[in-house]
């Protein structure tokens, strides 16, 4: 089980409900398992690019993606990335 | 049904949909919103044959949907199953416009999207199947996108002719289907693109807005990037019009008159390079002799304005018109051609749609 954290618009698209903890293996399938995947990813699958995923305060790029493994992980971030206006 | 009270007018934003109702003589309005907080609307509708709000919902970080309610705006549930084959290479862009189906297909609704693409929902908006035949055009390859990228804007039905309908897309042309949607041609005929090697190509013109007159279907009227055209053929050849009156044939938004099939109004911006009011006047020009002469109807209007109208950001009733501005003016025509700006200050406009309110 980890914890996913939503922010603002993606809350307010799932009635309010900023943490969902889900059962998953891979930084995909938690992101998968949230009512607001279809906010975050394109049809191929593919990670909107002004998305920002962090793994216990790590970049999950920086961990091997969507595929990275969630054991042990405590808590999985979802961020808008800055991108101005 | 309860008697019309008013006019309910939708009004997409860059920051969220708003709902104006104003009184019956279009003078006092009062806003609720904004709905959909964040979401750039670039088209919401009043589904006329049930109420259902429909909204083109778009967002930089989190992408293209459409959005429902089904209580007036308090709730709202996003389409499933909205995207593009894998094996066309393409991805959704942007979702801008929704058309209701005919009265007789009560769950079916239309979908322009980007880039350059239709969907149709058969069951009320929860899911979308993107129609073959545009997208797999076989002119696909001459379609280039302007600035704006490559949008399906205007989805019209035939009211007379079941299986025929036609959308308009940006840097592609106005495509007519006979088939319900199965093939389309292209109806660019004396259609001008001055941007191509051929300006008078058989695709690659840039329509911003194309509408049918429900009471002479076989009549179009098109905004066109080059000059504001009519077919009086289904679309088979275009006459342009912009000249007698008209201070520029470039614009995007276009109304009708319902009642009659003569009556056109545009709202001219400087040029393709200058996207602002011609003459820095905004005004909305009339014609009553399809086409033929254009008078400005400028009452109640600002007389300095550099605005922009974006090309689904007017609509119209058979009582009167309204249009929304880049710069959040909202403006509905009252009585003896008299305009009255509604609210102002509001996000950048993108779409307008009107229908009748009863409380």
């Amino acid at each position: 089980m980890v914890g996913v954290i939503v922010t603002g618009m993606l809350a307010a698209q799932a009635e309010g409900r900023r943490r969902f903890d889900v059962e998953a293996e891979t930084v995909g399938e938690a992101l998968r398992a949230l009512p607001v995947w279809d906010l975050l990813f394109n049809e191929r699958g593919e990670l909107h690019r002004h998305l920002n995923v962090y793994v216990d305060g790590t970049d999950h790029r920086e961990r091997g993606g969507l595929q990275a493994p969630v054991a042990g992980a405590r808590e999985i971030r979802v961020v808008a990335m800055v991108s101005g206006g | 049904m309860a008697p019309a009270l008013g006019v309910l007018a939708l009004l997409g934003t860059s920051k969220g949909l708003f709902l104006l109702r104003g009184d019956d003589d279009r003078r006092r309005w009062r806003t609720e919103g904004p709905l959909l907080v964040g979401w750039g609307v670039y088209h919401a509708i009043a589904d006329p044959r049930d109420g259902t709000l429909y909204a083109a919902a778009n967002h930089l970080v989190y992408g293209a949907t459409v959005q429902r309610s089904t209580d007036g705006g308090q709730t709202w549930r996003r389409s499933k199953q909205i995207g593009l084959p894998e094996e066309s290479g393409l991805t959704l862009n942007a979702t801008w416009h929704i058309e209701p189906g005919r009265p007789e297909d009560p769950a079916t609704l239309y979908l322009g999207a980007a880039p350059g693409v239709l969907f149709r929902s058969g069951d009320g908006g929860e899911t979308w199947d993107v129609n073959r035949g545009i997208l797999e055009h076989p002119t696909r390859a001459g379609w280039f996108p302007g600035a704006g990228g490559m949008s399906c804007h205007s989805v019209q039905l035939d009211p007379r002719a079941r299986d025929r309908m036609y959308v308009g897309i940006t840097a592609a042309g106005v495509f007519r289907s006979d088939d319900g949607g199965e093939t389309w041609i292209p109806v660019n005929k004396n259609v001008e693109a001055d941007f191509l090697a051929d300006p008078y190509s058989e695709v690659g013109q840039c329509p911003h807005k194309l509408l049918l007159h429900p009471a002479r279907p076989e009549r179009l009227w098109q905004q066109n990037h080059f000059g504001v055209y009519r077919s009086d053929d289904h679309g088979d050849s275009w006459v342009r019009l912009d000249g007698n009156g008209l201070p520029s044939g470039f614009g995007f938004p276009l109304m009708l008159d319902p009642k009659d099939p003569d009556t056109a109004f545009v709202i001219p911006e400087r040029s393709a390079e200058y996207h602002y009011s011609a003459g820095g006047r905004l005004a909305v020009y009339r014609t009553r002799d399809a086409g033929d002469t254009w008078e400005a109807m400028t009452d109640g209007l600002p007389e300095q304005a550099w605005a922009a109208v974006l090309r689904e950001a007017s609509a119209f009733d058979s009582d009167s018109l309204y249009f929304g501005t880049q710069g959040g003016s909202f403006f509905a025509l009252t009585e003896s051609d008299m305009w009255v700006e509604a609210i102002r200050h509001l996000p950048p406009i993108l779409s307008v749609e009107v229908t009748p309110w009863s409380g």
